[in-house]
């Protein structure tokens, strides 16, 4: 496979000598290749394949105290001639009060299994053989899954970082997510089953598995019961925990914070969660679902305590919102568009400026074996799914969950049966204080994009039947 | 744009051996704004052109975008998208067949009075910063937050049939949203104008009084009276919170890849499927999905598979009638296409999307609805969902209500939800506003990779049953 560095560092260095002419004090340009093949799964068969490459620069300016964003597809001069002058008017009227400036070269570390060769020259006719491998193993698992649903991703991407105070960092990465739902039907009775996975090299892709759990969960529930509303102990599975992990990366950034969730803004250096949870970002975790060496502007990886025994430590920052606060950027630049109508796929994104949010975030893993958290609940609830999670007050953190599926009573220590669908309604900043087990293993957790190496938790929560 | 590439992809994707091949060739520019507590957080301007090729062998779909517009690029292009359709043929059951549909050649614009690139960036950036700082209208309010967005799409489609439609539109919009505190109560307050068409919405609209309005009304709220639940009462909703749940409880259910279980793995299926012609709610309800309303987020005559567009009758008083389809969806459903298809940019393939879908108007008066209700809430402007994956148990937040006494409006109630089933609740409305209105939802999710899409969405103030949820 051709490497676009080189037409990207091309590219690179033309818009810096551009800046330079036009007298700009600082420059930065942020370079992406990324590719994305898509093979989607629906009523047990192939849908459609599908494949995006995505070739962009995102150009970021400081004149004086003004800085400047945008972004294009076309690298041709002419277009990046018209580039710098689009950074150049959204610089103006956006005076900083306070100094900023790029970041500086700094040694950039070195991570472990986060680029497989694989990976990248996989031919699309084998990637649609391995996603529909998990269709076939939850179809042969038992001859009452009658339907199957889902997706295999493969992400390869390389980026270049150049500014003009002297940084110039490439990365590559590749990474996949195969996820599969079940559905099983049997004497009238319809019960949904699923699983994903994530992970960074071919030979982590375990279609096989993933189709089988997913058929699995699916048949056990076949047969379920009702739930009484009520306050239960409740086992939070690897993804339910990734769900709620998923809400506190988001909490943790400043970014988010102060435009949509604003639940932790007051709340640094106090008790968040109970002191059973402590929280860490570890981008330099070898072979890690977000491993990367630098973030997004080029600045070392680093991992860093976020929540330590229930009580917050600090957010995350990039280089602007770290000036903003006066505080130093902790490595945690991420390039994401979450605007409307624009392009925001898996991998590499060029579009936005640089957001500060968590990059391999995880719950530390407690001394519980997942075992023992089942069999010393006495009466409780095991939660294996959680679906259309919402903050429903970011300021308040009033928190709910459909569990659509995967939900069990747990009696005496063990799984008593299948529970029919139901909500879960209460709030996060309780949910997190009331933990009382953690499990002793990371796994990868996580659905539609979002995974992370997560435990298993046990906490209490409101949960009502769904009619 | 160079429109004989869009020719030229199609032509090369046909020669290969595709058996239908359709391209997107876009250009887009996209500007967005965002202003907190008097600082431009974000200030960005976006531009993006490319090619996206469709292509359809032995009954599969292969897809394949790209941003190198070169002849050499596209060729490539169309190679990986036939060859990824061919790989998917081995594992299709029931190959896929396209209703038919006109090949249209056809060129249209949104009507623009105000070209966003000829408002200096710098003068948006003021205006906006203008706005957040009226959000701060005492010392209470302890967080404000605008934030706008800016696009024009010029697309070319082109298929192997002979369509040939050129769309030139242009979207804005602006969200504003006032954060209030007092001793331990935080509460906020937020609203939303957009359009297509260009910069004239913000002269049009007074912003300004807007965000002092959002600010008083976070304010207000603090002093407002926590709600209780109540099971089964009598609900008034206005046009702003109907917008959300038509959306969530008629828009989503009603894409015909959703109602053959298409989406089983993501957002899940619909209960109402196999149920058409049957009668699931009352005759006051009736709803449309139409995207060639003028000047609505969700406006376009013809959809990314070049179908031309119409009004789709979803339930008319109260029997459903029919889904929003694809050309593909059409085809197993045996009706005609009608326009549902549309993609974020070139470098995705179409969904099944909502254009607007709204509530279809009664013969109330809205202060006639009031005055009737003899104990009830008047529950007001849309706020989070969390909806099953049937669209069948839904519970949507609203941001404020008030209790109506023999027909008036009392208590104003805070920390408000509603809770419901669908048919039970679609069989409780008894009384619609003649007057309707659709209002911009700028940000609906769907697919895998996901898209982040701009619908309308509405419909008149609308009575009816539902559980009144208290905060938790």
């Amino acid at each position: 496979m051709t490497s676009f560095l080189p037409i990207l560092k091309e590219a690179g260095e033309t818009i810096l000598k551009i800046t330079e002419k036009r007298g700009l004090d600082e420059a930065e340009a942020y370079l992406v290749s990324n590719k994305v093949l898509t093979i989607r799964l629906v009523n047990n068969a192939v849908f459609e394949s599908k494949g995006v490459h995505d070739v962009g620069v995102g150009l970021r300016v400081i004149k004086g105290n003004m800085l400047g964003f945008s972004s294009t597809a076309d690298l041709s001069k002419k277009s990046l001639e018209g580039l710098v002058d689009a950074a150049v008017s959204t610089a103006k009227a956006r005076k900083l009060p306070f100094k900023y400036s790029f970041p500086k070269p700094k040694t950039i570390p070195k991570v472990a299994g986060v680029y497989d060769k694989k990976l990248v020259t996989l031919p699309s006719e084998k990637a649609v053989e391995l996603a529909y491998d998990m269709v076939g193993s939850s179809l042969a698992h038992n001859k009452k899954i009658k339907d199957n649903a889902g997706v295999l991703n493969i992400v390869n991407f390389e980026t270049l970082v150049l500014n003009t105070n002297g940084v110039s960092a490439k990365n590559t990465g590749t990474f996949f997510e195969a996820s599969l739902s079940a559905t099983a039907k049997s004497s009238g009775n319809i019960s949904e089953g699923s699983d994903a996975t994530a992970g960074r090299s071919l030979k982590e892709l375990t279609p096989k598995h993933v189709g089988e759990k997913a058929a699995e969960m699916a048949v056990s529930g076949l047969k379920s019961r009702k739930l009484k509303e009520g306050t239960y102990t409740v086992i939070l599975d690897y993804e339910p925990t990734q769900g709620v992990l998923g809400y506190i990366t988001m909490l943790v950034s400043p970014m988010i914070a102060r435009l949509y969730f604003p639940l932790f803004l007051d709340k640094i250096g106090k008790k968040v969660a109970s002191s059973q949870i402590t929280m860490f970002d570890d981008p330099l975790m070898p072979n890690g679902v977000g491993s990367e060496p630098m973030d997004d502007e080029g600045t070392p990886s680093k991992k860093q305590v976020i929540i330590d025994k229930g009580v917050l430590k600090g957010f995350v920052y990039d280089s602007f919102y770290a000036a903003i606060e006066k505080k130093k950027t902790t490595g945690n630049a991420v390039r994401a568009s979450f605007a409307t109508g624009v392009s925001s796929f898996p991998g590499k994104n060029y579009n936005g400026e640089p957001i500060p949010v968590t990059r391999n975030p995880y719950f530390k893993p407690g001394k519980w074996k997942r075992e023992e958290i089942l069999e010393e609940t006495k009466q409780g609830l095991l939660v294996r799914r959680f679906h259309y999670t919402r903050l429903t007050n970011p300021t308040r953190g009033d928190f709910t969950s459909v569990l659509r599926m995967g939900l069990y009573t747990v009696k005496n220590g063990e799984i008593a049966g299948a529970v029919a669908k139901s909500r879960l309604l209460d709030n996060l900043l309780s949910m997190l204080q009331k933990v009382d087990a953690v499990s002793n293993k990371l796994v990868v957790a996580g659905s539609w994009g979002n995974y992370c190496h997560t435990p298993m938790i046990r906490t209490k929560a409101h949960v009502a039947p769904i009619d | 744009m160079k429109e004989d590439l869009a020719s030229f992809s199609v032509d090369y994707a046909s020669k290969l051996g595709a058996d239908y091949v359709d391209a997107r060739l876009e250009n887009h520019y996209n500007e967005l704004i965002t202003v907190a507590d008097g600082k431009i957080q974000r200030g960005i301007i976006n531009r993006k052109r490319g090619i996206g090729i469709r292509t359809l062998v032995n009954g599969a779909w292969g897809f394949q975008s790209t941003t190198d517009l070169t002849k050499k690029g596209i060729r490539q292009t169309a190679e990986i998208a036939f060859k990824m359709a061919k790989a998917s043929s081995k594992h299709v059951h029931t190959p896929v067949k396209l209703a038919p549909t006109k090949a249209y050649k056809t060129s249209y614009k949104a009507k623009v009075k105000v070209d966003l690139e000829n408002v200096a960036f710098e003068d948006k950036l003021k205006q906006i910063v203008a706005w957040e700082k009226k959000l701060h209208t005492s010392r209470k309010i302890v967080r404000g937050v605008v934030e706008y967005a800016g696009m024009k799409i010029n697309k070319i489609f082109v298929n192997s049939e002979g369509a040939n439609i050129r769309f030139s539109n242009s979207l804005t919009w602006a969200s504003l949203k006032a954060d209030s505190k007092k001793g331990a109560t935080t509460q906020f307050y937020e609203k939303t104008i957009g359009h297509s068409g260009g910069y004239e919405l913000f002269q049009k609209n007074d912003v300004e009084k807007m965000s002092l309005e959002i600010g008083r009304k976070a304010e207000s709220l603090l002093e407002a009276k926590a709600a209780k639940t109540e099971k089964d009462t009598t609900v008034i909703l206005d046009n702003d919170y109907i917008a959300l749940l038509v959306h969530e409880i008629v828009g989503h259910p009603s894409e015909g890849d959703r109602v053959l279980g298409r989406e089983a793995a993501w957002a899940g299926t619909t209960w109402w499927s196999g149920k058409i012609g049957e009668k699931i709610g009352s005759d006051n309800f009736t709803a449309y999905d139409d995207p060639t309303v003028p000047g609505t987020l969700g406006y376009y005559l013809y959809d990314d598979e070049g179908v031309k567009a119409e009004r789709k009758v979803l339930i008319e008083k109260g029997v459903l009638k029919g889904h929003m389809h694809s050309r593909e969806t059409a085809s197993i459903f045996g009706v005609k296409p009608n326009a549902g298809m549309r993609a974020i940019t070139f470098e995705y393939i179409p969904l099944i999307r909502m254009s607007n879908t709204f509530f279809g108007e009664g013969d109330w008066k809205k202060e006639e609805l009031i005055e009737e209700t003899k104990h009830g809430y008047l529950i007001s402007c849309m706020r989070h969902p969390s909806i099953d994956d049937k669209r069948y148990n839904w519970t949507i937040s609203a941001q404020e209500a008030y209790e109506i006494k023999n027909g008036e409006l009392t208590t104003h109630l805070r920390d408000v939800a509603l809770t419901s089933i669908a048919p039970k609740f679609f069989k409780s409305i008894n009384a619609a506003t003649k007057k309707i209105e659709i209002l911009p939802l700028p940000g609906c999710g769907k697919g895998d990779p996901m898209q982040a899409l701009y619908v309308g969405n509405g419909g008149p103030y609308i009575r009816g049953v539902a559980t009144l949820l208290g905060g938790r």
